[in-house]
């Protein structure tokens, strides 16, 4: 079943045209990967999947429903979450606090209840910052729980993203370069992390990434985007060799 | 972490409950009183008046992180509302049971002020930092001109209302309510929310929050205060006037959130009670040798020059570190008094000179000073807490939970 499905999506910036008449579909329990060659247009599919942007024209479908034009906060919570290419966390919050946040946004209880301390408000804190201490043992940040995130190292703090994302309990989680900055020992332990939120959480993923590698290794089905264009969609064996790729983006010698 | 139970919870709310009224109450026995206790009564009513804008303020600007600069403006308008109501609509009321009246005049007040400010807000926060401080600036000078020019509202002379002694315990209450909501804020979920649109807007539209809600809430439940703060000034004084309400009673408020921290409210309050009563006190100053002002301004030299270098070069352990800070303080005031004292033997600076000349400047000097050593604000983004205390005296068997908590 597709989950999520863009069809001819464009944006155009000013004479810019940043994404060209793109579709792709995936489907539920896809590992997912896009690539492409620096400035060809990863992001901004990102951008326009989370309603950060408004495509020009096209549209995108999320479980069989049009989520084109939905501002970020519904798209997070029709179950799409994402992490940030230049990490973007709540910086003077705790590891648990960032957490905390992305699971918020099912919250029940109603502002005024917070305001008055009331039980139900310190019932569901609790209840979230129990999840949230769940989701960090997952990610294997459970030890840094009351430490500020700015103060995390570089790895940390991507895997602190990712849980915080997953915290708001998506079907589709976007990982924007989960592994760049990362050593090849870090890189190992995400790739089986990102396994481990396909095959225990049930979530889809997809991601963008540079790490060939990584891509290679992890991801189904791979689509490659130059220039804001499809230039090819496929498993990974298939996009290994195919001549358009390989020109645009891999080089001879992978 | 320790798991939540009605009965503790019952306890808790109930015991803060009695001791913030018992408090109230002593506070109004203490100030309350008539004949030459008036200016005392003032001092400390406008005192808890600025606690409650200051703490307000932080909503918006230390918790939401949107930088506003016209709170003066909600202060106002809950001020005339109060006067208008008290003096028209409601004399009768307000003449006979004051303080029925005066928690009558707060909510009414909160309503308008804070209807005020929905309507400001919601167009307003869209924008983001700077420009969101030129347009709230813009309304805090908007308002004040309206009320300047309105007949009704007194223009420039301003409204006279009914003036009340029991305004102390209403103002006390109003400040540890607008403290407790706010603790309360940040000790649950939706807080954090609040936090995170201050940490980065982006980011935390991702999560799924809705920032226009946070933010215009934030902005509304700020100037509500405001405004309920503004009923109590009106009658606390008994007259309301566009001069109480100008852009440099927006600037102190604004001052105290920065000076005390954004975000921490033990910080604004604390700034907000010695930036008042700092420049008060000093009405007290009269004749002055010339040479004691400038022994005071070398000592402050020294001394902070000695902290800045403390700060910049000495890493080692944090209570030498506590030692050598407190050390150089007292270097700065044995300096400051031993240059008066030698200063003033010279012939030339045995002049006279009216020692509250000096008020402002011993103000913005004290800024300044805070602003180099400190810049994020004496408490930064730290909360007073009990298990900080205990930590502090030394008992290490605090548990980690807690102390985050």
């Amino acid at each position: 079943m597709s989950i999520l499905t863009l069809k001819d999506a464009t944006i155009k910036f000013g004479g810019l045209t940043a994404v060209n008449s793109v579709s792709f579909e995936l489907n539920k329990g896809d590992l997912f990967g896009l690539i492409g060659p620096n400035g060809a247009g990863k992001t901004t599919c990102f951008n326009i999947i989370t309603g950060v942007y408004e495509p020009t024209s096209g549209e995108i479908l999320f479980n069989g429903k049009r989520i084109t034009g939905t501002p970020s906060n519904k798209i997070a919570q029709l179950g799409i979450c994402r992490t940030f290419q230049n990490i973007r966390l709540f910086q003077s919050m705790t590891s648990l606090e960032n957490v905390v946040v992305g699971g918020f946004l099912r919250h029940k209880t109603v502002l005024g209840s917070a305001l008055c301390y009331l039980p139900g408000a310190i019932k569901e804190t609790e209840k979230l910052k129990l999840q949230a201490l769940e989701l960090l043992k997952l990610v294997d940040l459970d030890d840094v729980a009351n430490t500020r995130s700015r103060d995390l190292p570089y790895g940390k703090q991507r895997r602190l993203e990712i849980a915080r994302a997953l915290a708001t309990q998506p079907q589709l989680l976007l990982l924007d370069e989960p592994a760049a900055g990362m050593n090849p020992n870090e890189k190992k332990e995400l790739l089986d992390m990102v396994k481990k939120i396909r095959d225990e959480l049930g979530v889809t993923v997809l991601l963008i990434e540079h790490d060939m590698k990584f891509v290679m290794n992890l991801c189904e089905k791979i689509f490659v985007l130059d220039h804001g264009e499809e230039i090819a969609q496929g498993p990974p064996s298939e996009i290994r060799s195919n001549p358009k790729v390989i020109a645009a983006y891999l080089g001879e010698a992978v | 972490m320790k798991t939540f139970s009605v009965g503790d919870w019952t306890k808790s709310r109930l015991i803060s409950v009695v001791v913030a009224l018992i408090f109230c109450f002593l506070c109004q026995l203490a100030f309350g009183g008539d004949g030459l206790k008036i200016y005392l009564r003032l001092l400390f009513s406008l005192v808890g008046i600025y606690v409650t804008l200051a703490v307000s303020l932080n909503l918006i600007n230390g918790i939401t992180g949107q930088f506003s600069i016209g709170h003066a403006a909600f202060y106002q308008i809950g001020a005339y509302t109060a006067a208008l109501l008290g003096s028209t609509y409601f004399s009768n009321m307000a003449n006979h049971s004051s303080l029925l009246w005066l928690f009558m005049a707060m909510i009414f007040s909160a309503i308008v002020a804070g209807v005020a400010g929905f309507i400001v807000g919601l167009p307003s926060l869209r924008l983001r930092g700077d420009y969101l401080a030129v347009v709230t600036l813009g309304i805090g000078e908007i308002v004040n001109i309206i009320v300047k020019n309105q007949k009704s509202l007194g223009e420039a002379y301003g409204l006279s209302t009914a003036k009340y002694e029991s305004t102390v315990f209403a103002v006390v209450l109003l400040a540890i309510i607008c403290i407790a909501v706010s603790r309360n804020l940040l000790k649950t979920s939706h807080g954090l929310a609040f936090l995170a649109v201050r940490e980065d807007e982006i980011a935390s539209s991702a999560m799924g929050v809705n920032l226009t809600k946070v933010k215009v809430t934030a902005f509304v439940l700020g100037s509500a205060f405001a405004g309920a703060a503004g009923a109590l000034y009106a009658h606390t004084k008994g007259f309301v006037g566009p001069a109480d309400f100008s852009m440099d009673t927006s600037f102190l408020i604004l001052t105290m959130v920065v000076l005390g921290g954004t975000g921490s409210i033990t910080g604004t309050t604390c700034a907000a009670i010695v930036l008042f009563i700092i420049p008060e006190k000093m009405r007290d100053m009269h004749d002055l040798m010339l040479g004691v002002p400038i022994g005071v301004a070398i000592g402050i030299m020294v001394g902070v020059g000695m902290l800045k270098k403390i700060q910049d070069t000495f890493h080692g352990d944090g209570k030498v570190r506590f030692g050598m800070n407190i050390g150089s303080m007292v270097l700065g005031i044995i300096v400051a008094y031993g240059a008066s004292k030698l200063l003033c033997t010279i012939h030339g600076l045995q002049t006279m000179v009216n020692g509250q000349l000096f008020r402002m400047p011993v103000l913005a000097i004290t800024l300044v000073v805070v602003m180099l050593l400190r810049p994020q604000g004496i408490f930064g983004h730290n909360e007073f807490s009990w298990s900080w205390v205990q930590k502090l005296i030394g008992k290490k068997n605090v548990p980690e939970a807690e102390v985050a908590a």
